[in-house]
């Protein structure tokens, strides 16, 4: 007898189809790295499996006027391999690579990266960044949020019974924008993450700092940007003075977030570290 | 041995490894490979807690699952299954109390793995918890919790073994010495990670007895287990090994086990039964490098010459005794490192705790001694302002020193010479200039550092050292070999087929080396200690040998002249004539005349005397010595540590299989990475916090330095070819060559293995919240 | 539920239980047997097969999955007269080998990075294999077996021979 059953619908509109049934307990699966790994510790909470891995719909990669569409069933070798996102977002790509080996960056998705919500998911820093907004869809409609109103906390997000997460939007970076993506694991192979930082940042034509966006990762519940950290910086100038007060007023928010945790005496000295040699990196490239 | 027109044809040139084509193949059947009609799998239930009473097990509930075909618990063995060499103080099953979490209490074979997991959750098993001991600096505390049973000698319970060296005055020379130097230092437990978990075949015969596939390493210590624990007679039980997916000192103890349970559920059921352990369930129920805790005081001139070492280590052997008291003496004659000494004075001793038993793991205790004298060394050098290298190369033992345990070293000593071209290789000087300089004024560190070794070779004064090999060639002129030594991937069969090529004088390809196997392979001691080449080496070489001589005899009489005028060629012989016959003619009238083309070999290896309570004597009959060097890049704002090259220098004597050889000294430097990097293993109240990959991180191959091989062949008498070992000196020294070099580059010196960014950026580890959760759910995966 | 996929070249229409996985599937029910299983939880890579030329690991896949796909374990991967590839070769001659139980998978590895980057500097082909564990080599043969066997492929390919 077995735990439950698989279906594969062909298109968006039969998935959606399917999760409007009342009766059956759903469950999506896209990369299905998270899913296998939970199944194995645990009976299933679902009676049956909804593959979407390869719905059509959601393994677009393209630019709509102003801004880049992700499908969420796309792989993280797909946006390695993209040559617009490594056009546009490098620093996006950057995190994609590091996802530790082929077999998980061929097999894992994005949107599933999203939906899990772990705490140290890699690639929700440069998407808040690039103030992503996700799109759900259901039989009943369609719906937008910003993708961190979408992520409540760890492994929690707003997503409804009845809905897909069919793409990942957001805005093509402005030109002059630098961006980096930071990842300090246990190893080169950095399959769980101690602390990833992206950041995104632009100099005026006086060179002063006129936009930054810093969100660590991996450091807060929730991840999010670091507005504190962010207003510290605009408007100055780039210099490693200025870097190592952001360090400390980064410092200062993972407290303020976090509390003492038992990685603190760590992360406290690693993210100081990592947010001065972020901004360097930022400020001292010619363009992204 | 008539000569040959030609240098050494095979061994020591570069040849295929003999077992690769199915590997690369895929046909290769491993174990869990092997499915047989009727086959039923088998499941252990383990203990979920690290130290309890058995109140009460009940298995027929069950039984009363109409897939579960039987159940066994300790009952079903002769004398409990009482089993153990050389402390006979484990189970086949658990006999009244459990141990530590994953301690098997039962076993249970079924249709399928599913229903023999549900046959293991359905047993009623009411465990009454004891008090652990967790804390090995504990275990001997007059109120410690009795992990071990009462003792007649006074002894406390949870002590199981204290291994000493002393030569000299210890005490007098740490008084007058110039400067006297103390530290502490400790290694945790480390886990073999073969790719392949543990398990059994047990497979009835028609006579009552059993059939056993196992990946043990030593198929005759199985076989002789089974039957005592079946009381079955040994020539009814036969133990065959598949080909092995790893090993490392790992698949004896749990394996022995998972055989004898499987063997009692196939003679109980008449059908085959199979156990294979999920990942989870060998981490968290297999045995492990024992974890140490050392304590060291050396004692020097000013002009760096070293006087005395004294050195105490308590060593964790967990539930059960296993190999530690011989891992506590191989530790106790390593731990004051390749060095000539005035005094020594040294004590290893080795306890019970809760935690998982340890057992036999590459180095056998020389990794973990070597990770404290090599860093004191270091230490030293510092406090005398001496280079390191300068240090070692004025106190390495040298040929015709005498070690401090009062053996003449009489042959194959090369670590002066290991010292110089890891020196010359690795341009240590300029680096020791100026990684020093750069470092002052950057935040990402460079370092170099070294390590230096000796490692006995083989069982030494610990056992009976032998071993027997046979050779035969068949009617298709196909020569078969067997030895009593396991091939697990460290390339022993390839050794032995070059070997028995060599000395035949007929190429490798002719020669088929039978599977180990307890009803053709003659007992040779377990493969361990790195005592594969020497031991079996010989042994194959005397078979080959005496088989030789047979075609010599065939081949005088067919070119009518003296064995002595025979030459060969290739695999011709040239009798006066100077007429090449081929080795088959050879063999087809070795045939006519009535011989038989089969011979035997057996080899003991040299007498060696250790005196146990002086704690003097002649501990090896040899000794590998090597030199690593360990450059690293310090990342002294996120404690990231890089390895970057590791040049290794390592005198084994003649190198017969070059391509083994190497991947042998790769392999070992990887494993020592991860033992100095990041192979974490926490035990908290005796549960163990990583039991899978993901948080039991190994060397991955972005990780990998660059490695700078050289063999140095100091060629040892006694050994075939002059060979000696390799396979163990590998990953000795590697983790203290990290450590100085993180020193170098950090001024940080970390005593604790493994070297986490924690401790480089902080001095201390960080503890992330326990759990007894993990290794409770992994012994039902 | 019924599927139908290619499995080392042949079509199969077979029965595939929802809930087990891929890796179960193709070796209790399939019988093949050279794809491994070393820890169950994706890390290893010793269960590794190329789907639809990706390297990925089967124990992570749902066997109703292979519907409609190219599978390639390493009893597929043969030489067009039925004899080694070029990489299974290397990999005897260069010493990749020691136990044999993660070679399959490395030998896969292999293959899916040549078949994206023929020449792979000796950084590509490490992180090519991070997915897989090796306990026993230490990786560097089998860099060696993977970047010869590009050398001589990137030679034919100037030459115009094919192996």
């Amino acid at each position: 007898m077995p735990r439950f059953t698989y279906i594969r619908p062909q298109t968006l509109d039969e998935t959606l189809h399917l999760l409007a049934q009342p009766q059956k307990r759903s469950r999506l699966l896209a990369g299905g790295t998270d899913l296998m790994i939970r199944l194995r510790y645990a009976a299933p909470d679902f009676d049956r499996i909804i593959d979407i891995s390869r719905l059509p719909e959601l393994k677009i990669i393209a630019r709509e006027e102003d801004s880049i569409h992700i499908g969420a069933s796309v792989t993280y070798t797909e946006i390695l391999e993209s040559a617009l996102l490594q056009d546009l977002t490098p620093f996006f790509v950057a995190a994609a690579r590091q996802i530790a080996g082929p077999q998980i960056r061929n097999q894992g998705s994005i949107g599933g990266n999203i939906v899990n919500a772990a705490g140290g998911a890699d690639m929700l820093p440069p998407l808040v960044c690039l103030d992503a907004t996700v799109q759900l869809a259901s039989k009943q409609g369609q719906r937008s949020l910003l993708l961190t109103d979408f992520i409540e906390q760890p492994h929690r997000t707003r997503i409804r019974p009845e809905e897909v997460l069919t793409r990942i939007i957001f805005p093509a970076p402005q030109p002059e924008t630098n961006a980096v993506f930071i990842k300090l694991g246990r190893q080169r192979t950095k399959a769980i993450s101690r602390i990833t930082i992206a950041a995104m940042g632009r100099t005026d034509a006086r060179g002063r700092i006129s936009f930054m966006r810093f969100v660590p990762g991996a450091i807060a519940p929730r991840v999010q940007r670091f507005t504190a950290v962010e207003e510290r910086l605009l408007g100055e100038l780039p210099l490693p003075e200025l870097f190592r007060q952001a360090g400390e007023e980064a410092v200062r928010v993972m407290n303020a977030l976090t509390g003492g945790r038992w990685s603190s005496d760590y992360k406290i000295p690693a993210l100081r570290t990592l947010t001065q040699r972020a901004l360097a990196a930022i400020f001292s490239l010619q363009s992204i | 041995m008539s000569p040959s027109r030609h240098g050494a044809r095979y061994v020591g040139q570069p040849a295929p490894r003999v077992d690769a084509l199915e590997k690369v193949l895929g046909s290769a059947r491993f174990l869990a490979d092997i499915t047989l009609p009727g086959m039923l799998h088998a499941r252990a239930l383990r203990s979920r807690l690290p130290h309890a009473r058995i109140k009460r097990l009940d298995v027929s509930p069950a039984l009363a699952i109409p897939s579960v075909h039987a159940v066994i618990t300790n009952d079903d063995f002769i004398d409990h299954g009482s089993y153990g060499f050389p402390v006979k103080d484990d189970y086949m099953l658990a006999h009244e109390k459990v141990r530590y979490v994953g301690d098997a209490i039962a076993a249970v074979a079924a249709e399928t793995p599913e229903a023999a997991l549900a046959g293991v959750q359905a047993i009623i098993c009411e465990l009454e918890p004891l008090p652990i001991v967790s804390d090995v600096t504990q275990a001997l505390d007059d109120d410690a919790p009795q992990v071990g049973p009462d003792r007649a000698d006074g002894e406390h319970p949870n002590f199981l073994s204290r291994s000493i060296v002393n030569a000299g005055d210890a005490a007098a020379e740490l008084n007058v010495a110039d400067v006297v130097l103390q530290d502490e230092f400790s290694t945790p437990h480390q886990e073999h990670a073969y790719l392949e978990t543990e398990g059994a075949l047990a497979i009835p015969t028609p006579e009552g007895g059993v059939v056993i596939y196992c990946s043990n390493q030593s198929p005759f210590i199985n076989r002789d287990n089974v039957a005592m624990a079946l009381g079955l007679p040994p020539e009814l039980v036969r133990s065959i090994q598949p080909p092995v997916g790893g090993s490392f000192g790992g698949k004896d103890d749990l394996n022995y086990e998972a055989s004898a349970q499987c063997a009692a559920l196939a003679l109980k059921t008449g059908r085959p039964v199979r156990m294979i352990f999920s990942r989870e369930e060998s981490m968290v129920a297999s045995y492990k490098r024992n974890a140490m805790k050392m304590w060291v005081e050396v004692g020097a001139q000013k002009d760096g010459t070293l006087r005395v070492c004294r050195f105490r280590g308590l060593l964790d052997s967990g539930a059960y005794a296993s190999e530690s008291p011989f891992t506590a003496w191989r530790a106790s004659i390593h731990a004051m490192g390749a060095y000539r000494y005035a005094a020594v004075d040294i004590d290893v001793t080795a306890v019970y705790t809760n935690n998982a038993f340890s057992g036999a793991f590459r180095g056998f205790g020389n990794p973990e001694v070597n990770f404290a004298i090599e860093q004191m060394m270091d230490e030293l050098a510092t406090k005398l302002d001496m280079d390191p290298m300068d240090l070692r190369l004025q106190n390495a033992l040298r040929l015709g020193d005498h070690l401090p345990h009062g053996q003449k070293l009489d042959e194959s000593v090369s670590l002066v010479q290991c010292l110089d071209a890891a020196r010359q290789k690795s341009d240590w000087d300029r680096k020791r200039r100026e990684f020093a300089r750069h470092n002052a004024s950057n935040e990402i560190k460079k370092g170099i550092g070294v390590a230096a070794l000796f490692h006995g070779l083989s069982l030494g004064a610990e056992g009976a050292d032998y071993a027997g090999a046979t050779i035969r060639i068949d009617d298709n002129n196909r020569i078969i070999l067997t030895s009593g030594f396991t091939d697990y991937g460290q390339g022993s069969r390839t050794v032995f087929t070059l070997i028995a090529a060599e000395v035949l004088g007929v190429r490798p390809e002719r020669i088929d080396m039978l599977r180990p196997d307890t009803d053709t392979a003659i007992e040779s001691g377990p493969t361990v200690a790195s005592r594969a080449t020497v031991l079996g080496g010989n042994a194959t070489r005397l078979a080959a040998a005496n088989l030789r001589h047979t075609l010599d005899l065939a081949a005088a009489d067919l070119l009518g002249c003296q064995v002595a005028q025979l030459v060969r060629d290739e695999e011709t012989y040239i009798g006066p004539e100077e007429r090449p016959i081929p080795w088959e003619d050879i063999a087809a009238h070795a045939r006519s005349l009535g011989l038989q083309l089969s011979a035997q070999g057996r080899w003991q290896a040299p007498s060696i005397h250790w005196d146990h309570n002086a704690g003097r004597g002649e501990p090896y009959f040899a000794y590998h010595f090597a030199v690593q060097v360990a450059e690293v890049t310090v990342d002294m704002g996120t404690g990231q540590v890089q390895v970057d090259d590791i040049w290794a220098v390592h005198d084994l004597g003649k190198v017969i299989f070059p391509q083994g050889a190497e991947g042998q000294v790769y392999g070992g430097i990887a494993q020592g990475l991860g033992y100095a990097l990041s192979e974490r293993i926490d035990y908290v109240n005796g549960y163990l916090q990583q039991t899978n990959f993901d948080r039991y991180r190994i060397p991955t191959a972005p990780e990998m330095p660059r490695i700078h091989i050289t063999l140095l062949e100091d060629a040892l008498s006694a050994g075939p070819f002059g060979a000696k070992n390799v396979a163990e000196p590998a990953m000795v020294p590697t983790a203290a060559a990290i450590a100085n070099a993180v020193a170098h580059a950090s001024g940080r010196r970390i005593r604790h293995l493994p070297i986490t960014l924690e401790q480089v950026l902080l001095g201390r580890n960080l503890m992330r919240p326990a759990t007894a959760d993990r290794a409770r759910r992994g012994l039902l995966l | 539920m019924q599927i139908t996929f290619s499995l080392n070249h042949q079509t199969i229409e077979i029965d595939a239980p929802a809930d087990i996985t891929l890796l179960t599937f193709l070796r209790e029910h399939l019988g093949v047997t050279g794809v491994k299983d070393g820890c169950d939880v994706g890390e290893c890579g010793a269960c590794a097969i190329l789907l639809d030329g990706q390297l990925v690991n089967s124990c992570q896949l749902l066997a109703p999955q292979a519907d409609g796909r190219e599978i390639i374990t390493i009893e597929g991967l043969r030489a067009a007269d039925g004899g080694l590839t070029d990489l299974q070769r290397h990999f005897i001659d260069d010493g990749a080998v020691q136990c044999g139980f993660c070679t399959p998978g490395m030998i896969l590895a292999g293959e899916a990075l040549l078949a994206k980057n023929p020449t792979p500097d000796r950084e590509e082909i490490a992180d090519a294999l991070a997915g897989n564990l090796c306990r026993c080599t230490g990786y560097i043969q089998i860099f060696d077996a993977i970047a010869a066997t590009a050398r001589e492929r990137q030679a034919q390919t100037t030459t115009g021979e094919r192996p």
